[in-house]
């Protein structure tokens, strides 16, 4: 789970790191009167998305106003935060979608003398709590730590046990720093290496983090994802997640435990694990039609949480067509799939044309099911023919159905066989 | 001989009570597989699917020898079974258990540095001898004992790998699911390497997907081979599109890798095929096989 940098930076606040004092403004008057109660400026006016790139951004509606503006009087502050709120902010992170701007957070511009790159994550291969550091911190990390691997420092944090003060002033000294901006940022480590496993991150990036002309360290962006497999032990995360939940497919996939990631174009995807999804998602880009999302649902005996699958998709108004790839194994069976998509049509009519793959455990018996209630559907034998059959729907364009003509006399035939 | 488990291995399925475990305890145990016990706590001294079941896995290893456990907990409890189950000295532990909170796995890679216990999983369909033992969820009705061994980091994707080698003859001697958690037990390298070894194992298959370095790994392996047997390979997400990213850091740690091109790249270099269609796994490697 994304959480906003407002919402990091308050995180850390709590661990004791050092940040900016700073507003979230949700209008215009609130930024000015925000700015006012800041100081006398000059301020940063910062959208407010789950993704990073924003000063390299630009708005859907504006593509000369990045993400992160600095003004110098509050009427400013004002005019910028009216452009970016309701706006969609497009950077080299998010899908070219972008993302909505609904919040704008306001802090004092400060500049510092140097900026350094901190980041904390699992790391799969050694199973660790790994620590990134590096001194060319700022927008072009990527790049400037592609182009000079030796900048990046790689430290192992170990597998949860405390860091000791000697072991995290020993990693924060790799930076070359000078004495004391380096025992400032070993007790930065260990606080954030506290925070990491009291909250189950999965990732604190600090980009940059500013070493004051005084050596005091200050985290002037913040960026933290939490585990989403540990929120059930994390009330007060799970919390700020439900406020940051943006379209009701992500609502409804946070609910059901759904891996759902929403994509560019619009055929419907919908399978059952995620390496499957992923071949789907292949097989339909590779025939050269657009598909919009990712679904994996994970295998489940209960017919109520696939129909939320099927109605997750049919609450994103872009998909046209769907495709259905479904090997059922284990307790996901295919019949389950066949009566979750007839409950949920059931309770959102879809006219969309539906291609479906089903092999496995009772396809056939699904399939039949399928075939009696008159939905849309154009079964096929594998993935390469699935991909080819929703090309050549998506070419006949104009013979989709609408709902309205058929639902109702489909409606009756479909109860009757659930 | 398959790899990782024989018609010998002593098997305990921890949560066998639970409506998961109970389904496919019981179908594991209807072909053959040698479960010869169960754990869940409170429920010690019960029988259930017709095997004893014990407060511990400690007790169900002092009475039925068991070396090797399946695990169906939830995931709140998932990383304390699997300790307990190293704990006892068992020599395999299979997961099934998906959504293991990261840093729960993260103390269970840190109990595995220490024992002799080979952890597959979690988020795993398991792994299946054809015609022996099934640890986990494989579907029964698909396999069928033979030549080819599998390795994936897929579930679902898993199956048509096995159907397709089922289709057209070649069979399997043991197909494993590593898990696709960031934090799992065993490799892909240490299953390829288990399969070079293993003698019914003639070919191999690898499904892999977008993330992690475990491709990569298993590129490096096999270049260090001089004489080895053919692979085919499959990476899923080849065209899945990044979506939103939060920073830097996850694509700086292992710079230039992760990506489909990254792996593609680096397993044709060390001489595997890989296929860009999963449609494609199992005829590919009948054409290996012949030629």
């Amino acid at each position: 789970m994304y959480l906003f940098e407002y919402q990091a930076k308050e995180l850390m606040r709590q661990a004791g790191i050092s940040v900016l004092p700073g507003a979230v403004a949700t209008t215009e008057s609130r930024a000015v009167a925000a700015a006012g109660e800041l100081g006398a400026g000059p301020w940063a006016v910062k959208a407010q998305v789950l993704a990073g790139g924003r000063a390299q951004g630009f708005f859907n509606n504006d593509r000369h106003l990045p993400g992160v503006v600095f003004a110098e009087t509050s009427l400013e502050v004002g005019s910028v935060a009216q452009s970016m709120l309701g706006s969609v902010l497009i950077t080299p992170q998010t899908t070219s979608e972008g993302e909505m701007v609904n919040a704008v957070y306001i802090e004092p511009a400060i500049a510092v003398p140097q900026e350094v790159f901190l980041a904390m994550l699992v790391d799969g291969d050694s199973g660790q709590i790994v620590c990134l550091l590096s001194k060319k911190g700022g927008q072009h990390v990527e790049q400037a730590v592609g182009v000079d691997p030796d900048s990046l420092i790689r430290c192992n944090l170990g597998f949860g046990e405390m860091l000791t003060t000697e072991a995290s002033l020993e990693i924060a000294r790799e930076l070359e720093l000078s004495p004391s901006a380096s025992e400032g940022l070993s007790v930065v480590l260990k606080k954030l290496h506290r925070l990491f496993i009291e909250k189950d991150l999965s990732l604190i990036e600090i980009n940059p983090l500013g070493i004051r002309q005084n050596d005091a360290l200050i985290a002037l962006d913040a960026r933290i994802t939490a585990d989403d497999n540990a929120l059930f032990r994390q009330s007060k995360m799970a919390a700020l997640g439900s406020r940051s939940a943006s379209s009701s497919a992500e609502q409804i996939a946070l609910r059901e435990g759904f891996n759902y990631v929403s994509l560019d174009g619009n055929v419907g995807i919908f399978s059952s694990g995620a390496g499957l999804a992923m071949a789907t998602v292949d097989a339909v880009a590779n025939c050269g039609a657009r598909p919009a999302n990712f679904l994996d649902v994970p295998p489940v005996l209960e017919v109520s949480r696939v129909k939320q699958a099927f109605l997750l998709l049919f609450s994103i108004q872009k998909i046209n067509c769907l495709i259905v790839n479904v090997f059922g194994a284990g307790i996901m069976r295919c019949d389950t799939i066949a009566d979750g998509l007839l409950l949920a049509h059931l309770e959102a009519p879809v006219g969309i044309p539906i291609v479906m793959r089903l092999a496995g455990t009772n396809s056939e018996l699904a399939i039949s099911r399928l075939e009696k209630s008159g939905l849309p559907i154009q079964f096929v034998e594998n993935l390469e023919a699935g991909a080819r059959k929703i090309v050549s729907i998506k070419e006949q364009d104009g013979s989709t159905l609408t709902h309205s003509s058929w639902a109702k006399k489909a409606w009756l035939r479909i109860r009757n066989l659930i | 001989m398959a790899i990782l488990v024989n018609a010998s291995t002593r098997i305990i399925c921890q949560g066998i009570t639970g409506r998961q475990g109970s389904f496919h305890c019981e179908r594991a145990i209807a072909s053959g597989t040698n479960i010869v016990g169960g754990v869940r706590k409170g429920k010690g001294g019960s029988r259930h699917l017709g095997v004893p079941v014990f407060d511990s896995v400690d007790e169900a290893v002092e009475v039925t020898q068991a070396n090797a456990s399946v695990i169906f907990v939830p995931p709140a409890n998932a990383a304390d079974a699997i300790i307990e189950a190293v704990d006892a000295g068992l020599d395999l532990v299979v997961c099934v258990t998906e959504r293991i909170p990261v840093l729960d796995m993260v103390r269970v890679r840190h109990r595995l540095n220490t024992g002799s216990t080979l952890l597959v999983g979690p988020n795993s369909p398991g792994l299946a001898v054809p015609g022996v033992s099934t640890l986990g969820i494989m579907p029964q009705g698909i396999f069928l004992p033979g030549r080819i061994g599998i390795v994936s980091r897929a579930s679902t994707l898993t199956y048509e790998a096995v159907d397709q080698t089922t289709r057209n003859g070649l069979g399997q001697s043991t197909c494993v699911g590593v898990g696709a958690d960031p934090v799992v037990g065993a490799s892909v390298v240490q299953c390829l390497a288990q399969f070079m070894r293993d003698e019914q194992t003639e070919g191999i298959i690898l499904i892999g997907e977008v993330g992690g370095t475990s491709e990569e790994r298993a590129a490096e392996y096999l270049s260090s081979l001089t004489d080895r047997k053919p692979v085919v390979a499959y990476i899923a997400g080849q065209t899945v599109p990044e979506g939103r990213r939060m920073g830097h850091a996850g694509t700086i740690i292992h710079y230039g890798t992760g990506t489909a091109e990254s792996k593609i790249g680096a397993l044709q270099a060390a001489g595997v095929t890989v296929v860009s269609s999963p449609i494609d796994i199992g005829r590919t490697m009948a054409d290996q096989l012949s030629s």
